[in-house]
């Protein structure tokens, strides 16, 4: 027990944990509303979409890269899929958007991990050049526009909805999306992933150093690659759930939002200079953001204000856990957590 | 060169025949063409493909068909300030009488606008109020007009009564606080059975369908008084709807503002959202080519000046300027009249 304790009390995990709770007893306290169950759900709804960035932010971070491109390639690869599908009056089931996107977004994913893995320039210069090509593409090739009309398959998912919460005292509803479970499926490969295949092991000794990486017998080129691959992947998911669910294409609507998902994943403890980092830290600093986010009208901080406190929160999160960490390091060499 | 002229004075012939055949019926106010000359007067868009453009050159070709000059619409490939400075280039080098201009940066255009003007061709812009180098600009409306029509759509709604919040895009945008502090003065003046909310009259939805659907539920779970929002950015209507949708709160909260037709048809036949505002392109570019006409007549363009198209028929000069000419030229959007836009 009193190991667990100790244990508990090193890891940025337990305080950001902590940090939550306090926040979400202050919403409570404020507007009396944050524990209800329509709240709780609205939350959820408003995770699915940076989560599943988050993961995908997670794993490249934890190899020793920033990548910005993100948002610009799922954007890419949901608008031809979208454009495609409805030029050609799809009218079937998601199964056909969700695979496109697939393939699509890990062809965009190896285009970022071709160059990647191939030269040595950080990783977010790359990405900043990459997220370029892939808006201009969209705008340029596929001369992007507002589609207001989805395929029925894509629109139904986005609407298809897990169970329904309700407000006792206001009567308001809300819906939990069935998109909440791409986000847990993708967590849960990505975990598995993470924790007990040479890939994933693989990324936190690259992101820890590379060329220590390269002596063990990690094949860097080929795990910096298929890493490019699979975050392509996973953004591309995370675009699909975000259109359907807006039951419109907007292209730029994702654009723009690298920057807060990056900093949910560090504020969840993953060093910006890679090789440490949990999915569990990852998944609680989006949830502190998302609910920070979506709290701001509940508690009442007026519109002028709400940037500051989000950017304040953000800045006392990441100090918390800095200092954790610095008085963990002096204590002991860094080790490579899992 | 010749050859065009001739080509317009046929067209100018042609023009003063249809004239005198429509000349019983014309209203002597609207009535555009001189019927001695015809003019090349070209309108240049901020991107002739986009869906916005496509529907303005639909009123640029019915003022060619309702005048009998030689009106046409050209525009750069995209949206870039520096094609378009080349297609005005072009148009200069070809000696048009009048270039109508949607700047893509009005700060970029200066040089070349005024190289038109130096070489006589008559220059009007159209959303470019900061152009300097321009005879007059024209706008679909006044921004606090136009909040005061956003905010009777919205009081239609609600029934004259109810508590209600504004959204804008962002606090610092200034045509969407200008028409939401325009809502609210409108209210103030109109309907004293309504109030603002006072403790959050104005939230934002960041020009982000996803964060005005947010918001609005935020709004809705917080102040359940809310009936009605009144929308600004072309996201925020959309998204609140959606909220609505989600919270069963269909026909109990109201929703107004800007938006496209074709983006929002789901909504308005659904019956979310009962009406939308919107300014139709193609007015204004009939509008522009007939005030460049006017002025190739030689006459006064003065305040209550006559475009010749609805919304733009009693045009006044903005405060304090005498370049910046104001119409009302806002439609409605409803069910009923959805499809009949093309945009």
């Amino acid at each position: 027990m009193a190991k667990l304790v100790r244990k508990l009390t090193k890891s940025n995990e337990f305080y950001l944990l902590l940090v939550i709770i306090a926040v979400s007893i202050v919403i409570q306290l404020r507007s009396g509303q944050f524990f209800s169950a329509n709240n709780l759900v609205d939350l959820a709804n408003a995770m699915v979409v940076p989560g599943i960035f988050a993961v995908g932010a997670f794993m490249v971070l934890v190899a020793g890269g920033i990548d910005v491109s993100f948002p610009a390639l799922a954007s890419l690869s949901v608008y031809a899929t979208t454009r495609v599908l409805v030029d050609a009056g799809y009218s079937g089931g998601v199964w056909l958007p969700f695979l496109l996107v697939i393939v699509v977004g890990a062809i965009l994913g190896a285009f970022n991990g071709l160059f990647t893995s191939r030269f040595v320039v950080p990783v977010l210069i790359i990405t900043l050049g990459t997220a370029s090509v892939f808006s201009g593409v969209m705008q340029g090739v596929f001369k992007s526009v507002q589609i207001p009309n989805l395929p029925q398959g894509m629109s139904d998912f986005g609407r298809s909805t897990l169970f329904v919460a309700t407000n006792p005292e206001s009567g308001l509803t809300s819906n939990m999306p069935m998109a909440f479970l791409i986000l847990v499926a993708v967590v849960a490969v990505a975990f598995v992933v993470m924790r007990y295949t040479t890939f994933g092991r693989g990324l936190y000794a690259i992101g820890g150093d590379e060329s220590a990486a390269a002596r063990a017998g990690f094949k860097v080129r080929k795990i910096k690659f298929w890493l490019f691959v699979i975050v392509g992947i996973i953004a591309s998911l995370a675009g699909l759930v975000r259109t359907s669910m807006m039951d419109q294409m907007h292209p730029t609507n994702l654009l723009g939002m690298e920057l807060m998902v990056i900093a949910a994943v560090v504020l969840g403890g993953a060093s910006i200079t890679g090789g440490t980092g949990t999915l569990t830290g990852t998944m609680l600093g989006t949830l502190l953001i998302v609910i920070v986010q979506n709290s701001m009208i509940l508690v009442g901080i007026p519109t002028f204000w709400q940037g500051f406190a989000l950017g304040t929160l953000i800045l006392v999160g990441t100090g918390i856990s800095a200092v954790q960490l610095t008085r963990s390091r002096k204590r002991a060499p860094a080790l490579v957590q899992g | 060169m010749k050859q065009r002229r001739f080509a317009g004075l046929a067209i100018g012939l042609v023009a003063v025949v249809g004239l005198g055949l429509a000349g019983c019926s014309a209203d002597a106010d609207t009535s555009t063409a001189s019927g001695e000359d015809a003019y090349t007067i070209v309108i240049v868009p901020k991107d002739s493909t986009n869906p916005w453009f496509v529907r303005m050159e639909e009123g640029v070709n019915k003022f060619a068909a309702d005048s009998g000059n030689d009106v046409y619409q050209k525009g750069p490939a995209e949206t870039d300030a520096t094609l378009q400075v080349q297609v005005i280039q072009d148009l200069i080098a070809q000696g048009v009488d009048a270039i109508g201009v949607v700047p893509v940066d009005p700060g970029a255009l200066e040089t070349v606008l005024k190289q038109a003007m130096d070489a006589g061709i008559v220059v009007v812009t159209h959303e470019g109020a900061s152009q300097e180098n321009t005879m007059y600009d024209i706008e679909a409306f006044n921004n606090t007009q136009y909040g005061a029509f956003i905010m009777d759509n919205l009081a239609e709604a609600m029934g004259e009564e109810g508590t209600y919040a504004t959204m804008v895009g962002h606090v610092t945008n200034a045509s969407h606080n200008e028409w939401a502090d325009g809502a609210v003065a409108r209210q103030a003046e109109a309907y004293p059975n309504m109030t603002l909310l006072a403790a959050e009259p104005r939230v934002e939805s960041q020009d982000d369908g996803e964060v005005a659907y947010q918001a609005a539920k935020e709004l809705l779970k917080k102040y359940p008084e809310v009936t009605g929002i009144v929308g600004t950015s072309s996201f925020d209507a959309p998204g609140v709807a959606r909220a609505i949708e989600e919270l069963g709160l269909t026909g109990k909260v109201f929703v107004s503002g800007t938006g496209m037709p074709a983006a929002n048809k789901s909504i308005l036949e659904k019956g979310l959202v009962k009406t939308l505002t919107l300014w139709d392109p193609a007015d204004a570019g009939y509008a522009l080519a007939s005030l460049a006409e006017q002025i190739l007549d030689g006459e006064d363009i003065a305040d209550g000046v006559n475009l010749g198209v609805t919304g733009y028929e009693n045009m006044t000069f903005a405060e304090g300027s005498d370049k910046v000419l104001e119409g009302n030229g806002w439609v409605v959007i409803d069910k009923d009249n959805v499809d009949s836009f093309g945009f």
